[in-house]
């Protein structure tokens, strides 16, 4: 069933795979106008128009659960899609990320608060000698859109650090990129590190980045590899036994 | 049949450039050649060798000497004229590139841009231009010596931050231009001086790459400048953009450079039908699984594919990995003389 809001029917009309489509229509299946528009707004990057909205909804009495789910993540879930499928650009993606945060500055008290709990706690960085980020950074907005809590440990990541942030944070998950041949051995000595700290059992990695492949992410003796920001979320989702919960509700009502 | 070679291969360089007829397609590198390998050999490591000409030459004619490109290229980075901007770097050790601390920028918009005084003594320049002298003098006979001068949207990038950047594209692309119309003009200062040090060619890297923004990204604010920079630069220009770049290709045909330099990311066959001869084709081995993982007999495959293509200049399709092998190296002349023994009568 199409959505009122007529801005948003045409940004759901980019997704083409018909599994997706359902996907997506089923985030806004029966969900309020509100957060139909406020997810709007996300996508075409208004980032004053999503604070005001987010603000509306509070005052009008959405959960912060509800807002995040059917407003920012809906959208979101949209803005993936289009960088994907290279209908939006870099920074087309950086505006919608900037108008997430413009919303979840409200949410995060509340939700923090309220003791939700987030899907699972992922570390992520730029490996030892690499500054890129650009890309790694797509990945914790998507994470984070996903409801994952994500700490980005930045760029130029040693070993220790990894180590350090996932002891600290108890994370389920470590996340490394690297966009350099001369960098990409460090996500393989960051793993034998953690072997060598004996704590390599305790968490799942995932690695990604545009030279890297899944074979040599298996040879440096990754859990996971992931191409691009959607195939990151997915893979976090798996690296934790989440898929399964992902097929049984795909439509939100 | 063997090969005869009848030029030099500056002239084979420079014809190919001019889209006129060459005796072999020439084997260049319009971004840099660069290993770890090379540095041990000339004793001359990463970052000394990026910032003193002395190391810059001798590391640079290995690309002829050792190799057998046709080009030599003293710029191996892409920050020398940001750091004479006074942006903060990281100049790493010799196995890593050094590179702009972006997260730290220096400027916000097109008011802080201004380019300090003695910009191009400042010994970062220096070691680019004095290098171009000592290898005009030495091998200018020979070989093409091809300097590099960034674009202003690379530029932009350092100064600015890239992120930062991108959203000033969205928020104000007035700003935008504005900022762009200022940096073009560092790039033209410091192509003009690699010129006046002998340089054959300039390469002119500026990353709006479909990696990052998209192709009408490209025609709104780069088009009108690319034109511009050959209309200023005196020398034929080497547009560089790595990533996918198909999506604009048809605009970059439309700036008057002499050639493109272009990813591997992109099919050789669909570039050259793109382009449709109104620009040079250089490229397109593929960096991180051909050269740096992979060995001769695959380089020998990709080498093939591009001549195969009709590409007019065979390179590496960036700053190459510096731990690549030399053997990798040295087999994309080799594979070009291979292909034209067997093609040409
Ligand atoms: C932008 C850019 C820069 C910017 C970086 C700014 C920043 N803050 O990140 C600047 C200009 C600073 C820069 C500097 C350099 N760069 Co650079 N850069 C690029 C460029 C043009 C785009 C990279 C990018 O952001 N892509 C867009 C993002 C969205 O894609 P992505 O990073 O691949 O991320 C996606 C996926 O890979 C995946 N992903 C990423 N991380 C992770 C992590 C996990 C866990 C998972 C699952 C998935 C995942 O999801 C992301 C979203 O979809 C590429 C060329 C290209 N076209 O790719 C060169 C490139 C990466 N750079 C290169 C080089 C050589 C350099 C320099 C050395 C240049 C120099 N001489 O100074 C320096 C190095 C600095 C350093 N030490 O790190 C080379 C690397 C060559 C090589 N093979 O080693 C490239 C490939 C260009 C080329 N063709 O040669 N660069
Ligand atoms: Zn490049």
């Amino acid at each position: 069933m199409p959505v009122a809001h007529e801005g948003l029917e045409q940004e759901i009309g980019y997704v083409t795979k018909p599994f997706e489509i359902e996907h997506i229509r089923g985030l806004f299946e029966g969900t309020d106008p509100l957060m139909h528009e406020l997810a709007y707004n996300l996508i075409v990057g208004n980032h004053h128009d999503v604070d005001r909205l987010t603000k509306d909804a509070l005052d009008r009495d959405f959960s912060a659960n509800n807002i995040l789910d059917d407003g920012l993540i809906a959208g979101m879930a949209i803005v993936g899609i289009k960088f994907r499928d290279n209908i939006i650009f870099v920074p087309e993606v950086l505006v919608a990320a900037r108008a997430m945060k413009a919303g979840m500055k409200h949410l995060e008290p509340i939700l923090s608060a309220s003791g939700i709990e987030p899907l699972g706690t992922v570390i992520m960085g730029t490996v030892k000698g690499d500054l890129h980020d650009i890309g790694k950074n797509l990945c914790i907005m998507m994470l984070r859109g996903a409801g994952f809590a994500v700490h980005d440990l930045g760029v130029d990541t040693s070993a220790d650090k990894f180590i350090d942030a996932v002891m600290e944070h108890d994370a389920q998950v470590l996340g490394m990129s690297a966009l350099l041949t001369t960098t990409m051995p460090n996500m393989g000595k960051t793993i034998t590190a953690f072997e060598e700290a004996g704590l390599r059992d305790q968490v799942k990695i995932m690695c990604g980045g545009a030279p890297l492949n899944q074979e040599f992410a298996d040879d440096m003796g990754a859990d996971g590899y992931g191409k691009d920001a959607m195939d990151c979320v997915a893979l976090a989702k798996s690296l934790l036994g989440l898929e399964e919960v992902m097929k049984a509700v795909p439509a939100k009502t | 049949m063997a090969l005869t070679e009848t030029m030099k291969p500056r002239e084979r360089v420079m014809n190919a450039l001019a889209g006129k007829p060459v005796d072999r397609t020439p084997v260049a590198n319009p971004t840099n050649v660069a290993t770890v390998e090379l540095m041990d050999m000339m004793d001359a490591p990463f970052p000394d060798a990026c910032r003193d000409p002395e190391l810059a030459a001798r590391l640079a004619a290995t690309g002829y000497t050792e190799l057998g490109f046709d080009s030599v290229m003293p710029y191996f980075t892409i920050i020398q004229e940001s750091s004479a901007l006074g942006c903060d770097m990281q100049w790493e050790e010799k196995d890593n590139w050094p590179t702009v601390r972006m997260y730290n920028p220096i400027w916000k918009g097109p008011d802080d841009i201004r380019i300090p005084p003695g910009f191009l003594e400042h010994p970062d320049n220096i070691a680019i231009t004095r290098a171009i002298e000592i290898l005009k003098r030495e091998l200018g006979d020979e070989v093409a010596v091809i300097g590099k001068t960034m674009g202003p949207w690379t530029l932009a990038y350092h100064v600015f931050g890239v992120e930062p950047f991108l959203l000033m594209t969205v928020d104000d692309p007035d700003m935008t231009m504005r900022c762009l119309d200022r940096l073009k003009e560092i790039s033209v200062l410091f192509g003009e001086a690699q010129i006046a040090a002998g340089a054959d060619a300039l390469t002119f890297p500026d990353h709006a790459t479909g990696d990052l923004v998209s192709g009408d990204y490209y025609r709104r604010f780069l088009l009108e400048i690319h034109r511009e920079m050959v209309e200023r630069l005196s020398v034929p220009l080497i547009l560089h953009i790595c990533g996918n770049t198909l999506d604009r290709m048809d605009y970059i045909a439309q700036t008057g450079m002499a050639a493109f330099h272009f990813d591997s990311k992109n099919d050789p066959q669909a570039a050259m039908d793109t382009v449709a001869g109104r620009i040079g084709l250089v490229g397109n081995i593929n960096n991180p699984e051909t050269l740096y993982a992979r060995g001769p007999e695959e380089v020998r495959q990709e080498v093939f594919r591009c001549l195969d293509a009709g590409v007019g200049m065979v390179a590496p399709e960036c700053a190459v990995p510096l731990a690549t092998k030399l053997e990798n190296l040295i087999e994309i002349p080799r594979a070009v003389k291979a292909w034209h023994e067997s093609h040409d009568e």
